[in-house]
């Protein structure tokens, strides 16, 4: 009796943490595991002996190697992106968080969620029917006598920025909502009773109340675009390498193990300073305005 | 300072309901004014459209000669307190009451100098930089109240500014709120359901009832003491409505109960619905009857009836007394001494008195 009333006991305190363990387990098998050996395979030293050594080679070749700048641009891309997707998204996520009749929301939300109701492959498929040599666009502008010629509109970077847009851009709209939603509507009210604009209200009460869901959605888009390489693939041909095609490239065609591994490596690493860059520019506007008044 | 005049104010909500319907109401201004109803009454809304919050669909507000019917909210001299103090939650005291001077670009060392008056005025002035989160509820009704006054407008609207206080906070705060208009000399326009908020603060104050309209417009006391009908008198304070005939002589004036018999009352021959027969209210406050287990002399009405219930409230002890015919008169007996001569309790036939003047007859 003692020892079962121990172990219910042992179980209501630390529910918490009990639950949590498959997830951890998880984790720890799928995520953390991998990547400890991605660190493993990109410091290894191949050798005739068995045994560890360790070199940097691999990150040397990769820093000298022509392809670092692919870091560059994939970092340009999506750097480009997000900062699209926050501009076309913000109004967006305003006009359904504040003005929107509360019946329409929902619909209007389902709307938004209903790109995922459709498999990734075929979405960025279809968008090479709409974009191609011989595709919608093109039919339809010859058809109405616009164009001539059939325009060149696929494999090209803007095509592959246009896509990344059309695809990144409900991740960055859904946090923006939520968190705008949550705005007490009469802080707003406040702002204009005391003498505030719409843009003065916009710029000093509902932007910086907002800024913990730009984050989110930042970093929701940011970070996977950076490594995306389905779009680039798809969309850009064979000539536009991304972070993620070169890593997939490496690993897959080349056969380059140690080399894919210190390429993923280095890009991770630039990822993760760009995010806490972020971070810390994000914490300091908002110092700067406490100090300032 | 100037008045508040709505002429034939129409509102309907979004859903189509109508709120207030060709309203009309003089706010005098430099005083203390209440609006006092029970909540749907649209006592609200007439701040919002003070405020700008909220559109009027026809009708005109002036402020003074000025119409302000169509004014942009940030245009207007008029600010608010909130009801849930709506307090900027990314900004510290300093920065929520600096919040209408920082927006106009007004000089830093001018900003500081009225941010740090205007919290000494609130009672403040030590927590200039705490963030808002760290404050208490009457901490923030204050800040929430620095940051109305700070720009000296016309008209400092509050919209129930004292619910989510607790009494002993609430009483305090009523005080500080007369003192502050008395300085000020600004227009306040006090929105409330409590009668009590209402008749501590006002100077002037209006009754609405459940459907928008305006019953009352008068000093707390002419309120109190002469409402106008039925449901003023129910809702500011307490009373004993009785339903009765009206009997008018030369010289008398009477008031027939069924089931109790005829009672003296004042009559004023100027009012048209005080003819003979008609059937009208009597309105008797409990504080204005005498309770006795004896028979006293010099009052011009008395009933009988038995005790039905006590309520002992520590100042006054309230008596309900049930008539003969089956009504239940509330009243109210002060406790003036700790051993009273004469103790009332349960099942006692008891007498009640009042004088004819202290009773007020209405019409519905």
């Amino acid at each position: 009796m003692k020892i079962k009333e121990n172990i219910n006991n042992f179980i209501t305190e630390n529910a918490s943490f009990i639950f949590s363990v498959p997830a951890v387990l998880w984790q720890l098998l799928f995520l953390y595991v991998p990547f400890f050996l991605v660190v493993y395979t990109s410091v290894k030293k191949i050798s005739a002996v068995a045994g560890f050594d360790i070199t940097f080679d691999y990150y040397q070749a990769i820093l000298s190697s022509p392809y670092f700048y692919i870091i560059a641009r994939s970092l340009i891309i999506a750097l480009g992106v997000t900062v699209l997707c926050l501009i076309c998204a913000y109004p967006v996520a305003y006009f359904l968080a504040l003005k929107v009749n509360r019946r329409w929301k929902n619909g209007l939300l389902f709307l938004l969620t209903l790109p995922f109701w459709t498999n990734f492959l075929i979405q960025i498929y279809s968008w090479v029917f709409v974009l191609d040599y011989n595709g919608l666009i093109n039919m339809l502008l010859l058809k109405l006598g616009i164009i001539q010629e059939p325009l060149h509109m696929i494999n090209n970077t803007g095509a592959i920025f246009l896509v990344m847009l059309y695809y990144y851009l409900p991740f960055m709209i859904m946090p923006l909502y939520s968190i705008l939603e949550k705005i007490q509507h009469d802080l707003i009210e406040a702002s204009m009773d005391l003498g505030a604009t719409h843009w003065q209200t916009l710029r000093r009460i509902t932007i910086p109340l907002s800024m913990s869901g730009v984050k989110t959605g930042v970093l929701l888009v940011f970070v996977p675009a950076f490594g995306e390489f389905v779009i680039p693939a798809v969309i850009g041909g064979a000539h536009h390498m991304f972070v993620g095609s070169l890593i997939s490239h490496y690993f897959l065609v080349a056969r380059d193990n140690q080399l894919g591994a210190a390429f993923t490596i280095v890009s991770g690493l630039v990822l993760l300073v760009c995010v806490l860059l972020f971070n810390w520019l994000c914490a300091v506007p908002l110092q700067q305005l406490q100090q300032k008044e | 300072m100037r008045n508040i005049r709505f002429d034939h104010i129409t509102k309907r909500y979004k859903n189509g309901d109508l709120v207030l319907d060709k309203l009309s109401l003089e706010i005098p201004g430099g005083t203390f004014f209440a609006l006092l109803g029970p909540s749907g009454s649209g006592k609200t809304t007439i701040l919002r459209l003070i405020a700008g919050l909220e559109e009027a669909d026809s009708g005109s507000i002036f402020l003074g000669d000025q119409d302000i019917t169509h004014m942009p909210i940030y245009k207007r001299r008029v600010n608010t307190v909130f009801q849930n103090y709506a307090l900027f939650p990314h900004m510290d005291v300093f920065d929520n009451v600096a919040y209408s001077l920082s927006i106009r670009d007004v000089p830093k060392d001018i900003i500081q100098e009225k941010v740090i008056k205007t919290l000494k005025t609130v009672h403040l002035d030590k927590h200039v930089y705490k963030s808002i989160q760290n404050l208490s509820g009457g901490q923030k009704q204050r800040v929430a109240l620095a940051r109305a006054i700070i720009n000296e407008p016309d008209v400092l609207l509050l919209d129930e500014p004292l619910a989510a206080l607790d009494l002993k906070l609430r009483e305090k705060m009523l005080i500080e709120l007369i003192d502050l208009q008395a300085t000020l000399k600004t227009t306040f326009v006090y929105v409330t359901h409590d009668q009590f908020e209402a008749l501590t603060v006002a100077d002037h104050m209006a009754i609405m009832n459940h459907d928008g309209e305006i019953e009352q417009v008068g000093t707390p006391k002419e309120i109190y003491e002469f409402p106008v009908s039925t449901f003023v008198a129910a809702f500011v304070g307490t009373t004993n409505l009785l339903q009765g005939t009206l009997h008018m002589s030369d010289e008398h004036c009477f008031v027939e109960f069924v089931g109790l018999g005829m009672f003296e009352v004042v009559c004023s021959k100027e009012k048209e619905w005080m003819h003979h027969g008609n059937t009208i209210f009597m309105s008797l406050r409990p504080e204005k009857i005498d309770i006795s287990k004896t028979p006293l002399a010099g009052f011009s009405n008395a009933l009988e009836g038995i005790v039905q219930s006590i309520v002992y409230h520590g100042r006054s002890t309230q008596y309900n007394v049930q008539l003969k015919n089956g009504e239940i008169v509330q009243v109210f007996e002060q406790n003036e001494e700790h051993f009273p001569q004469e103790i009332i309790d349960y099942d006692d036939p008891v007498f009640l008195y009042w004088q004819k003047e202290n009773v007020v007859l209405l019409e519905k």
